[in-house]
């Protein structure tokens, strides 16, 4: 039987894009036939379960008995694949709750597949982030993911300075999400649907939408360019799963 | 026919006649279908606009709006033909948007048949655009248009490759008569009571080019 596998999005800075990248995640998986299930830690709200009812639920990743909601059921559940979308501010403060209750030990002795993507916005800031979360990382496959979906550009970097903190943490992978027409980016949004959903035309039900097929288009486009890292990086192979051939891609 | 024509009628030049053709394919589909719809998809001169009010409506992809409004009306599958003059400014922004929506297979799976009609020229870029342009649109439906008046002699040998459409060159006293805004090639046709004048089997010739293109299409039809 494979691993569980729990994949911890998040960033300390806000609006850098952590819940689009936790829905395109659940769309790869869905569309590689991997179970899968998210907890929402943006509590009350729930961004995340907006777009993915069925398989998000709102957690409080300080509260102990939401932490052991998630962790005490990783071996209990089918899915084979827990994303967790760590709302801003806490990824630090989580990761070091992970390793208060002995989960990174479990991580590095291998009964547990563990994987961080960090979402970096443009700014400094994000840099000490990874210097800071870097502390955490034995035993977990790190994920820096420049998000350009709002069209980020990576200005107060310097390539060399950023270089010199990617360089701290070792195997860290960088992975790119390139950016989405905004008006594409809006009406998902606004249909409150996956991605998935909304290249198939479909609403939350699976009842026929009317989304325009331009932004369609636009979206089952790009969602193609991030799955396709997403294959690069091997992120089925987390769930000892290979990657299928799917639909809603050009 | 069983799928939707989608006529673009392209060029990265200006001045090589896509209005022109855009107004002759027009004028003979109204003739023949009785309805057809045209964007003229030139903002900063409109054209095809001018010529043919009745039917044309303004369209452009500037921006995400522009492009809704138009592809989301090219995709579908309603039996009026469509007519779309290409302004050169648009050309690379329309292909490059059409490649990314893929629209190409889209439209297949639609039952819309989308043609590209390709003004040839004899400069580089041209020659460059129509080889960019047949790794996205299948051999058989991108055609390209030999305008004797632009072309001049025998036809670039990267325009070599799929169907090829040849437009006579017509003397100026008549290219200026044609070029006239009230000009209608299918008034023409009906009024002008000598068949044998030049101006007539001109636009005959190039309506029955038009016939023998539509039917190419339906028997490709799947």
């Amino acid at each position: 039987m494979a691993k569980p596998v729990v994949i911890v999005v998040g960033a300390d800075k806000g609006g850098v894009g952590k819940t689009t990248v936790s829905r395109t995640v659940l769309d790869y998986f869905n569309a590689n036939n991997v179970p899968t299930r998210a907890f929402d830690t943006e509590s009350p709200r729930g961004t995340l379960k907006r777009f993915h009812p069925e398989i998000t639920e709102i957690v409080d990743m300080t509260s102990t008995s939401d932490q052991m909601k998630i962790f005490d059921t990783l071996n209990a559940v089918v899915p084979s694949v827990t994303v967790i979308d760590v709302r801003a501010g806490l990824l630090s403060p989580s990761l070091a709750s992970l390793r208060d209750i002995g989960f990174l030990d479990a991580a590095k002795s291998g009964q547990i597949t563990f994987a961080v993507f960090h979402i970096l916005g443009p700014s400094i800031a994000s840099l000490d982030e990874i210097a800071e979360t870097a502390n955490f990382m034995q035993g977990a496959k790190y994920f820096l993911v420049k998000n350009f979906i709002n069209n980020t550009s990576f200005f107060e970097w310097d390539q060399a300075t950023y270089n010199s903190y990617f360089h701290r943490i070792k195997d860290a992978t960088e992975i790119t999400i390139p950016k989405l027409n905004e008006m594409a980016y809006e009406q998902v949004e606004v249909a409150s649907v996956p991605f998935l959903k909304f290249v198939a035309n479909k609403g939350m039900n699976e009842d026929a939408a009317n989304y325009s097929f331009v932004l369609r288009g636009y979206v089952r486009h790009w969602l193609a360019n991030v799955w396709s890292e997403f294959d690069r990086i091997k992120l089925t192979d987390l769930a000892g799963s290979k990657p299928s051939g799917r639909g809603g891609e050009k | 026919m069983s799928r939707t024509p989608v006529y673009i009628i392209c060029s990265p030049r200006p001045l090589v006649g896509k209005t022109l053709v855009a107004r002759l394919l027009g004028e003979f589909l109204l003739l023949k279908d009785g309805a057809v719809n045209a964007f003229d998809v030139n903002l900063k001169e409109p054209a095809l606009l001018d010529y043919l009010p009745g039917i044309t409506e303004t369209a452009e992809v500037d921006d995400t709006y522009g492009k809704m409004a138009l592809m989301d009306r090219l995709i579908v599958h309603d039996g009026i033909t469509k007519v779309i003059d290409l302004g050169f400014h648009a050309y690379d922004e329309f292909f490059k948007m059409s490649d990314e929506i893929g629209f190409m297979k889209e439209a297949a799976r639609r039952g819309v048949a989308p043609v590209v009609l390709f003004l040839a020229d004899t400069d580089r870029v041209s020659a460059r655009s129509h080889a960019t342009l047949r790794q996205q649109v299948p051999a058989t439906a991108l055609v390209t248009i030999d305008n004797e008046y632009v072309v001049r002699g025998e036809l670039p040998e990267a325009f070599s490759h799929g169907p090829v459409l040849r437009i006579a060159a017509l003397p100026v006293f008549l290219k200026t008569y044609i070029d006239r805004l009230t000009f209608s090639f299918t008034d023409y046709l009906r009024h002008e009571k000598d068949q044998s004048t030049e101006l007539h089997q001109w636009i005959r010739r190039n309506y029955l080019s038009f016939r023998e293109l539509e039917q190419s299409l339906i028997l490709r039809e799947p």
